[in-house]
C-alpha cells in the first residue's frame, strides 16, 4: 500500500503506543518481583493516611476558605497578562503605536476587573 | 528559542488594518460590558436601577451599525477570512440582539423584584451575546470555540442565579456539566478536522476533504460526527437533551428564555457554519445523520412532552421538538443548500418571536400564581383574559396553525423536504407531520387548562398588574408572530440567502 500521510500519521501514534505499553510492562513488572520477594506484615498503621508522620485527625471532609480561590483568581488573571506582556516588551518599538494603544487597551481592561473586585471589598482579608 | 520566535513575529508584523465598520456592533457590545462593570464598581449599590438600562440601550446601540452594515451590504471578510460580515451574520447578529433586549425586559422586575445580583446578571447577559455575535462571523475552528465558550459560561452562572433554590444550583450545575462534556466532545471533533483540513479556516478545510474523497477515510467520519455531537448538546438535540428540562425548569424564567431561543439559535449557527463551509462536500455522511437527529429529537421531545405537568418543562420538551424540526433541512442539505439554510433561518427568527413571546406571558402569569403548574393556571381566563388571549395565540403559533408564523416555519421546512424529492426527505416530511399533530395535544391542553377549567381552590381571582416591560415585549413578539405569518416577506426577504456562497 502506497504510503498517504494519514497512514504516516498513524504510525506515529503506533509508536507512541508500543512505548507507552512498553511503559507500563516495565512498571507492572517491578511491582510484581517485589511483591513476590518482599514480606508481607499488615499493621493498622500502615493504613493511616500519611501527615509526615502525625497521626490524622479530624474527617477527611474539610472546607476551605473561598477567599484563597478568589486571590488564586486575581494572580492568575495578571499571571496570564505577564505572558502576553514579555514578549510584547522585547519588541515594542517594532508594533509602533498600533501595538501600545492595544496594549494599553488589553492592561486597561484587566484593570477595570481588578477596580471591580476591590470595590467589591474582594481585596479585604476579612 | 523564545527570543528568536519573538524577534521573528516583530519582524514580520505589520498593523493589521481592521475593518471597524464590520467589527461596530461587537465593539459596542464589548463597551457596554466596560460601562456596566465600571458603574458598578464606582456606585455599588446605587448602581442597581440603571443596570437594565445600560444593557437595553447598549443592546438597542448595537443594532445602529447592523442597519448601516445592511444598508451598505457586501460581503466583509477580515483576518484572512477567520472572520466574515456577511447578510446571513448580520440577519442572525439581529435576531440575538433582539432577543437579547427583549430578555432585559423581561429580567428587570423579576431580577429586581427577587433581589439577585443585579449588574453582574446583565454584564454576563451582554457577555453572551457578544459570544452569539461572535460567531455569526466565526469562519474558524478557533474563533467558533472561543465564540461558543464566551456563550456558554456565563449562561452557565445565569442558570444557577437563583442561589437560594437548590432547583436553580441543580439547574446550573447540570447544564455546567453536560455542556463541558459536550465542549470536550467537540474539541476532539475539532482537532480531528483540523488533523483532516490541516487548517483551521473553514472554507479551507472543506477544500482538503473534497480532496480527500470519499472513500477509506474513515476519520473524516469521526470528525464530523464528534462536531456535530459537540454542538447537538448546545442544541438540546436528542439524545443529547438530558440537561435542558432540568436546566429550563430551575433557571430563572427570563434566562429560560434566553437560553431557548438565542443560546439555541447560536447553536444552530455554529451547526451552519461547519456544516455549510466545511462538511458541505460529504452529504453521504451528513444528511443520515440529521435525519436520525431530526426523528429523534422531534419524536421523544413530543411524547415526553405529552406527560408534563408544568408549563415551562413542556415548553422545554417542546424546544426540543422544534429543534428536531430545525433539525431537518440538515437532512437535505445536498439538493439544495440556500433554500435549505433558507428554511432554517426563517425557523430561527420566527421560533425567537413566537417561544420568547409564550415565555413572556408565563412569566406575566406566575407572577400571579406564584408557579408554573398547569393545574394552577386554571380559569386563568376569567380574571386575566388579555394574557390568556396571548399566550394561546403564541402556543396557537407554536402548533403552526395559519395564519401565524409558526406556521409559514413549518411550512418552509416542509417544502425544502418534499423539493429534494429524496426518501429521507419524502419519510422525514411524513414523520414531522405526525409530530406536528401530536404537538398540537400538549399545546391546547395548556389552552384548555386556562379557557375552561375552573380557578383552583384558594386563588382570589384577582389579577395583578404586568410590569409595562412584560407588556411591551408580549406587544412586539405578538406583532411578529402575526406579521411573520400574514407577511412571510417579511422574514424571507431577509432570509434569502441564494447568493452566499458556500464551501470549499
Amino acid at each position: 500500500m502506497a504510503s498517504s500521510p494519514l497512514s504516516d500519521f498513524l504510525r506515529s501514534y503506533l509508536t507512541a503506543a508500543i512505548f507507552g505499553s512498553l511503559g507500563f510492562i516495565l512498571v507492572g513488572l517491578l511491582l510484581f518481583l517485589s511483591y513476590l520477594v518482599r514480606p508481607n506484615r499488615h499493621q493498622a498503621q500502615k493504613y493511616l493516611s500519611y501527615e509526615s508522620g502525625v497521626d490524622p485527625v479530624g474527617s477527611l471532609w474539610s472546607q476551605s476558605q473561598i477567599r484563597y480561590y478568589i486571590f488564586a483568581l486575581l494572580f492568575v488573571m495578571f499571571d496570564v497578562e505577564a505572558v502576553f506582556i514579555f514578549p510584547w516588551a522585547t519588541r515594542v518599538e517594532a508594533y509602533g503605536v498600533f501595538g501600545l494603544v492595544e496594549m494599553f487597551v488589553f492592561i486597561g481592561v484587566l484593570l477595570l476587573g481588578l477596580v471591580y473586585a476591590w470595590r467589591k471589598g474582594v481585596l479585604k482579608w476579612a | 528559542m523564545l527570543a528568536t520566535l519573538t524577534q521573528a513575529a516583530a519582524d514580520s508584523f505589520q498593523s493589521p488594518s481592521i475593518d471597524w465598520h464590520a467589527f461596530a456592533p461587537e465593539l459596542v457590545l464589548i463597551a457596554t460590558i466596560v460601562i456596566l462593570v465600571l458603574v458598578d464598581a464606582v456606585k455599588l449599590e446605587r448602581a442597581r436601577p440603571l443596570m437594565p438600562a445600560i444593557a437595553g440601550i447598549g443592546l438597542l446601540v448595537a443594532i445602529i451599525p447592523l442597519a448601516t452594515l445592511a444598508a451598505e451590504g457586501g460581503t466583509r471578510s477580515l483576518f484572512e477570512g477567520s472572520y466574515v460580515v456577511d447578510s446571513m451574520s448580520l440577519v442572525l447578529k439581529a435576531l440575538f440582539i433582539v432577543s437579547a433586549y427583549i430578555v432585559v425586559l423581561l429580567s428587570t422586575n423579576y431580577v429586581a423584584e427577587g433581589d439577585y445580583w443585579e449588574s453582574e446578571y446583565y454584564t454576563l447577559l451582554i457577555a453572551s451575546v457578544l459570544g452569539m455575535t461572535v460567531m455569526a462571523s466565526s469562519r474558524d475552528l478557533v474563533g467558533i470555540f472561543v465564540a461558543l465558550e464566551l456563550l456558554s459560561i456565563p449562561a452557565y452562572m445565569l442558570a444557577a442565579w437563583r442561589k437560594g433554590d437548590p432547583r436553580s444550583n441543580e439547574a446550573g450545575m447540570k447544564y455546567y456539566l453536560m455542556g463541558v462534556f459536550a465542549s470536550a466532545i467537540l474539541l476532539y471533533g475539532f482537532s480531528l478536522t483540523y488533523g483532516v483540513g490541516g487548517s483551521t479556516r473553514l472554507t479551507e478545510i472543506g477544500r482538503s476533504i473534497q480532496e480527500w474523497g470519499t472513500d477509506g477515510v474513515p476519520v473524516v467520519t469521526l470528525a464530523l460526527l464528534f462536531t456535530i455531537i459537540g454542538f447537538a448538546f448546545k442544541v438540546s438535540a436528542v439524545p443529547f437533551h438530558m440537561w435542558a428540562p432540568d436546566t429550563y425548569e430551575g433557571a430563572p424564567t427570563p434566562v429560560t428564555a434566553f437560553l431557548a431561543v438565542a443560546s439555541k439559535a447560536a447553536g444552530f449557527v455554529a451547526l451552519i457554519q461547519v456544516v455549510y463551509y466545511c462538511f458541505i462536500v460529504r452529504p453521504d455522511i451528513i444528511e443520515p445523520v440529521f435525519w436520525v437527529l431530526s426523528v429523534a429529537s422531534m419524536t421523544v421531545g413530543n411524547l415526553i412532552a405529552l406527560r408534563q405537568t408544568n408549563v415551562v418543562r413542556m415548553l422545554a420538551y417542546s424546544g426540543i421538538a422544534q429543534a428536531g424540526f430545525m433539525l431537518a433541512p440538515f437532512a437535505v442539505v445536498a439538493s439544495d443548500p440556500s433554500a435549505s439554510l433558507t428554511a432554517l433561518v426563517t425557523y430561527l427568527v420566527i421560533y425567537a418571536a413566537m417561544n420568547l413571546g409564550a415565555f413572556a406571558c408565563v412569566i406575566a402569569i406566575s407572577r400571579k400564581t406564584r408557579s408554573a403548574e398547569m393545574d394552577s393556571f386554571g380559569g386563568l381566563f376569567t380574571y386575566m383574559p388579555g394574557l390568556t388571549a396571548a399566550l394561546t395565540l403564541f402556543l396557537a403559533s407554536l402548533m403552526g396553525i395559519p395564519p401565524l408564523g409558526g406556521w409559514f416555519a413549518k411550512f418552509g421546512v416542509f417544502a425544502v423536504l418534499v423539493n429534494a424529492d429524496t426518501g429521507l426527505g419524502w419519510s422525514l416530511a411524513i414523520i414531522m407531520a405526525v409530530n406536528t399533530v401530536i404537538a398540537a395535544y400538549y399545546y391546547l391542553r395548556v389552552a384548555r387548562s386556562m379557557w375552561f377549567d375552573d380557578v383552583p381552590e384558594g386563588v382570589d381571582a384577582v389579577p395583578v398588574r404586568t410590569p409595562a416591560g412584560i407588556t411591551i415585549s408580549i406587544a412586539v413578539t405578538m406583532g411578529l408572530t402575526v406579521l411573520f405569518g400574514v407577511l412571510p416577506a417579511a422574514v424571507t426577504n431577509l432570509t434569502d440567502f441564494s447568493s452566499v456562497a458556500f464551501g470549499g
